[in-house]
């Protein structure tokens, strides 16, 4: 392990992905603060960048703007209560009448020291629940990986939410769909690409991710009539001090460390991202405050404020565990990175470890430098960064949409692509408008083609008998938890229903699945 | 019966379902394929038949509230389709008259549709960034971008 972490340290360290490091941070922020675009679209549009970076270096960037934008989503949360991300909907409801209270700069100083704390915990506990995991996955064949899939799949579409399983489950089906578009790798016959030439190597990843999470992002905003509001003013003159006193860091400490352990454990959940964590920590912390102090949350608490913010940090940490030990993402933004890693030729999951240390190892390792950098460098220039948020929106707009079109046709060439995307827009505002979610049909399109290899391999070697899946105990047991994954949510709502209790996690998950 | 979301989507994706099963069948296959366990035409099946399955799950289990019911008024559709077009206009551009033109007119017809009319700031924030976008591509990466047929027609 400590070859391993001198090799990532070595390759973390190294100027250009030093500045990854910062250049990721920093975009990630901005995009994060502008309301609607959240950390899946951030890291969407990062894509094209990576293409030309060596792999470390592009993961390290996407990293970078992965925590940027989360930060991000909890600035604007605070400062103008409109949260760019899912997983920050809970910080404005504490964060935000702090600010009305003019004490927005305590506010957001809070947020940051709680990120980087929970992210630094989720980070170290990463550092050692990955290598860990990464052995025993070693052990695994084709029909523990098409098992694990199906988990991965299935676990999806179990965190999306109240009354969603159905409709998770049938964009996961979908993306299954696309994914069989184009030559079929082992016989190499073409598939439903109904005899055009541009449809033989398939849908790219690239675009079908630009143009489901960019591109319908922005396309969303328009259609919502957001691009002609008007802009919410933020007083940088009413920051107020950034200072925490003793008896506010002392109040909040045993808040941000149970926040982030427990973060952390969610996000490890594959399918559980940030939002669902943020959620129930805030919830789990209210639970726990004396009933007097129960009063005062979402008036303003620190407390309301430091949990959700150290929790989706650690969650966003958590959720590189799946990826990086078994491939299997653990929220759609780390589906895109898998997607990116794919792209590289590079295969997430157990062989990492062995076959790219430096790749994981540098990942773990730039979290760490993420996280001071936010710390550091972003924390001050938040005054500065959010001027640019003045910028109007009709300018704004057709500069991202020009971002994400010319994104997929630098790569390609080819302005068929961009008939493509268009297409594949149109299509994803009918099913956004429909409320069906569209992270489980990414990860389906992503994890499509692995599945296809493994079952057909794990068919092959047991002689077209599905049986493999039941007669290796580990099948069995991943594809048990799979099951159970499934069936628990709906019962306990079913349950829950008739007690007659109600959550507010779920309509703030089904929009988005950061 | 009140028409939710639930049954719209419910019935659009039994409807891809099937024809997507259909043109699964019509895969073609490569001889003594259809004695192997698993073949190009296995995955697509089966992703038919649970897709046809999940629809119809959703049509029976879908939510009868007056509420879900689907709501087109008040988004800006004419906006956005005028948007999707410029898109598609940019990109039969992009073949016409070149990566630099095309920006140029894609940025200015965006500003444009978005409501800003003055003519000062449509040029500010396009001409300097289309151009440092250009010299950024061809002249710092040395990426190859095809001047446009119209150009190259006239010998350029």
């Amino acid at each position: 392990m400590l070859d391993g972490l001198m090799a990532g340290l070595t390759t973390a360290v190294m100027p250009f992905n030093l500045l990854m490091v910062v250049v990721g941070c920093f975009a990630g922020t901005f995009i994060g603060m502008l309301p609607g675009l959240g950390p899946i679209s951030a890291v969407a549009l990062m894509i094209p960048v990576t293409y030309g970076l060596d792999p470390s270096s592009g993961i390290i960037l996407m990293a970078g703007v992965y925590y940027g934008a989360v930060f991000g989503g909890s600035t604007s949360s605070i400062l103008i209560n409109a949260p760019g991300c899912a997983s920050t909907v809970v910080t404005s409801f504490d964060g935000y009448p702090l600010a009305q209270q003019n004490q927005a700069g305590k506010a957001l100083a809070l947020a940051a020291y709680s990120s980087f704390t929970g992210g630094t915990i989720g980070a170290i506990i990463l550092l050692f629940a990955a290598p860990a995991l990464a052995t025993v996955s070693l052990s695994f064949q084709s029909s523990d990986y098409f098992a694990l899939m199906i988990l991965g799949l299935t676990a999806v579409a179990a965190f999306s939410g109240k009354g969603q399983v159905i409709k998770a489950l049938i964009m996961t089906t979908f993306g299954l769909m696309i994914a069989t578009v184009g030559t079929d790798v082992t016989s190499g016959t073409t598939r439903f690409t109904f005899g055009s030439v541009d449809l033989i190597d398939g849908i790219s990843f690239l675009l079908l991710a630009m143009a489901t999470f960019a591109l319908t992002e922005v396309i969303m905003t328009v259609l919502k009539g957001q691009h002609a509001q008007e802009e919410a003013q933020m007083d940088m003159s009413q920051l107020g001090s950034m200072k925490l006193s003793k008896t506010e860091v002392r109040e909040v400490a045993p808040t941000v460390a149970r926040s982030s352990v427990f973060g952390f454990l969610i996000g490890v959940l594959p399918g559980a991202g940030a939002t669902i964590a943020s959620f129930l920590a805030y919830g789990f912390e209210r639970n726990l405050a004396s009933a007097k102090e129960k009063l005062k949350f979402g008036k303003g608490a620190l407390r309301g404020l430091a949990a959700p913010e150290s929790a989706n940090n650690a969650a966003s940490t958590g959720s590189f565990v799946p990826l990086l030990t078994l491939g299997i993402p653990g929220s759609g933004t780390t589906a895109i990175m898998l997607g990116a890693l794919i792209a590289y030729g590079i295969q997430p999951g157990p062989r990492l470890f062995v076959d790219n240390p430096d790749v994981f190892w540098s990942v773990i390792i730039s979290m760490y430098f993420g996280n001071l950098v936010l710390l550091i460098l972003n924390l001050p220039l938040i005054p500065y960064i959010s001027r640019l948020l003045v910028i109007p929106r009709p300018i704004l707009i057709p500069l991202i949409l020009f971002f994400s079109i010319t994104g997929v046709y630098l790569v390609s060439f080819n302005t068929f692509d961009i008939h493509m995307m268009v297409l594949i827009t149109v299509i994803a505002i009918g099913l956004k408008l429909l409320e069906f979610p569209m992270a489980p049909m990414l990860l389906g399109f992503i994890l499509g083609g692995l599945m296809e290899n493994n079952l057909s391999r794990a068919l092959m070697i047991s002689d077209g008998s599905f049986a493999f899946l039941w007669e290796r105990p580990l099948s069995a047991s991943i594809v048990a938890i799979a099951l159970l994954v499934l069936i628990v949510p709906p019962l306990l709502e079913h349950w829950n229903q008739r007690k007659g209790r109600s959550k507010g996690i779920e309509s703030a998950v089904n929009e988005g699945e950061g | 019966m009140t028409m939710t979301k639930d049954h719209i989507g419910g019935l659009i994706f039994l409807l891809l379902s099937i024809a997507y099963g259909y043109y699964a069948r019509q895969i073609p296959l490569l001889p003594g394929d259809e004695f192997e366990p698993f073949h190009a035409q296995s995955l697509p099946n089966a992703l038919a038949i649970i897709g046809a399955a999940l629809a119809f799950v959703l049509l029976i289990t879908a939510s009868k509230q007056p509420d879900d019911r689907l709501r087109l008024s008040g988004y800006h559709f004419l906006l956005v389709a005028k948007l999707l077009l410029l898109t598609v206009a940019f990109a039969l551009a992009l073949n016409w008259i070149g990566f630099l033109l095309a920006t140029l007119l894609f940025l200015i017809g965006g500003y444009w549709l978005l409501g800003e009319r003055r003519i000062k700031v449509l040029l500010i924030a396009s001409v300097p960034f289309a151009v440092a976008i250009w010299f950024i591509l061809t002249q710092l990466l040395d990426i190859y971008l095809a001047p446009g047929r119209l150009f190259a027609g006239l010998g350029g």
